[in-house]
């Protein structure tokens, strides 16, 4: 019995302790916005945040959320009222198979969670653990840049 | 797929030295688990037990006492990254540790995992050996101190029992006369494993400019990480001047074959651990102090 917060909501699930928690996410609880890339924490498709922090939801084995708190990207705005990271994505071209961008909100959410006003700079090191096939990451950058809070 | 096995939280040392007392090989201690979950995943490691360390106060604690840091095992390298204590008495190891993997993989490996992995490019180990040092090993027949160099047995391979854990590192706070330089290299800027790099600690005589002490200690071209005190030695009393740091580099490299031998790419990496040796001595010697 694994017993965290996620997306703001009490959950409780029952699954074995040799899930990550991306498996959890995806198989457990049928939250398919968190993609498997590589399933080794080399590409940040599976990117989540854990008590805030952005990590690789497939090297955290599921016990390891127990009493914690997860951002998925299902929690991330809605379909009536998109977070701004999300609208600036789309604004920007930021999105072409959408297979990294939740995982790139998720990192891009945590940063501006933190710090508000990146340099260019910052914004790279934090989208430096996300691998995008398509953009060239122009795209992602400019719109992660262009969110003010 | 990662093989079924039993998740254990215990909430104190002696309750984790007493379960690995229990199982030894059967068990193995999980702390941030970015390398465990991966060789989990490919089944080159099947443990019946995983031991969960990162609930223990002692393991996730990061502290000064007497003049000496402590590190816990279970501290992030994020943590370490973003330490104002570390920036302050052990840049060289916040340097270090603030470019491995990416930030999703500093946010939950921990010093003591790079540590106990033990791999040749383990980034963590260079710095600590440049600050001379060591780790607290505990287990159910006591707490030790070993010197963090005699921890490494060979690549992957720590001196470490199956019940032993590592507790923390420690080391003397740098003096703010000290200067520190961490160089590395990797195929590309973020989420890759250093291919060389180079860890120094530099003082220099208040008066002129003559190197007093110096401490090098590279990382991933030898087996296990070591000093150079090769040029450690050659470096005492000198001014470190082109021709004094171009002999210096010689050593080194000699150092790099005489232990690795000669390889493939020994061609290409004997310039360029030359280079970044120097280029380590300028940022140290350029750099804050």
């Amino acid at each position: 019995m694994i017993r965290f917060l996620l997306n703001g909501k009490e959950v409780q699930v029952e699954i074995p302790p040799h899930w990550t928690l991306l498996r959890l996410l995806r198989e457990g609880l049928g939250l398919t916005g968190t993609k498997e890339g590589c399933g080794i924490g080399e590409c940040g498709a599976c990117t989540v945040l854990l008590d805030g922090k952005p990590v690789n939801s497939c090297l955290v084995l599921a016990p390891k959320v127990e009493g914690k708190e997860v951002q998925t990207i299902e929690g991330m705005g809605s379909r009536a009222s998109l977070h701004p990271l999300q609208k600036s994505f789309i604004e920007h071209g930021a999105i072409q198979c959408g297979f990294c961008t939740p995982g790139m909100l998720m990192a891009s959410k945590a940063l501006l969670d933190r710090n508000p006003q990146p340099t260019r700079e910052e914004i790279k090191e934090a989208i430096s653990g996300n691998l995008c096939r398509c953009t060239g990451y122009q795209q992602i950058i400019e719109a992660i840049e262009a969110v003010k809070k | 797929m990662i093989p079924p096995f039993e998740y254990k939280t215990p909430k104190t040392l002696q309750e984790a030295c007493d379960l690995l007392w229990d199982y030894k090989e059967r068990a193995k201690v999980i702390a941030g688990g970015t390398d465990l979950v991966i060789a989990l995943r490919n089944e080159s490691l099947r443990p019946e037990v995983l031991i969960d360390i990162t609930h223990i106060p002692e393991l996730r604690m990061m502290r000064v006492e007497n003049g000496m840091i402590f590190i816990g095992g279970g501290i992030t390298h994020s943590e370490i990254a973003s330490s104002p204590l570390i920036h302050q008495y052990g840049k060289v190891l916040s340097d270090a540790v603030s470019e491995i993997g990416s930030p999703q993989i500093r946010n939950i490996g921990t010093i003591g995992g790079n540590i106990v992995n033990a791999s040749p490019a383990g980034d963590s180990i260079p710095p600590l050996l440049v600050l001379d040092a060591f780790a607290t090993v505990v287990s159910i027949e006591g707490k030790k101190e070993v010197s963090l160099i005699h921890l490494f047995e060979s690549p992957y391979k720590t001196t470490l029992k199956p019940y032993e854990i590592l507790l923390n590192v420690q080391f003397k706070k740098l003096p703010s006369r000290m200067r520190t330089g961490f160089v590395r290299l990797a195929r590309r800027e973020g989420m890759a494993i250093a291919r060389m790099s180079v860890a120094i600690a530099l003082d220099l005589e208040s008066g002129g400019n003559r190197i007093n002490e110096i401490r090098i200690a590279v990382g991933a071209i030898t087996p296990t990480p070591q000093r150079m005190s090769e040029a450690e030695e050659f470096l005492k009393g000198r001014l470190p001047d082109e021709e004094s740091l171009q002999k210096a580099s010689f050593l080194i490299s000699d150092a790099m074959i005489k232990r690795s031998g000669i390889r493939p790419s020994t061609s290409y990496k004997r310039p360029v651990i030359e280079a970044l040796f120097k280029r380590a001595v300028r940022q140290a010697l350029e750099g804050e102090r």
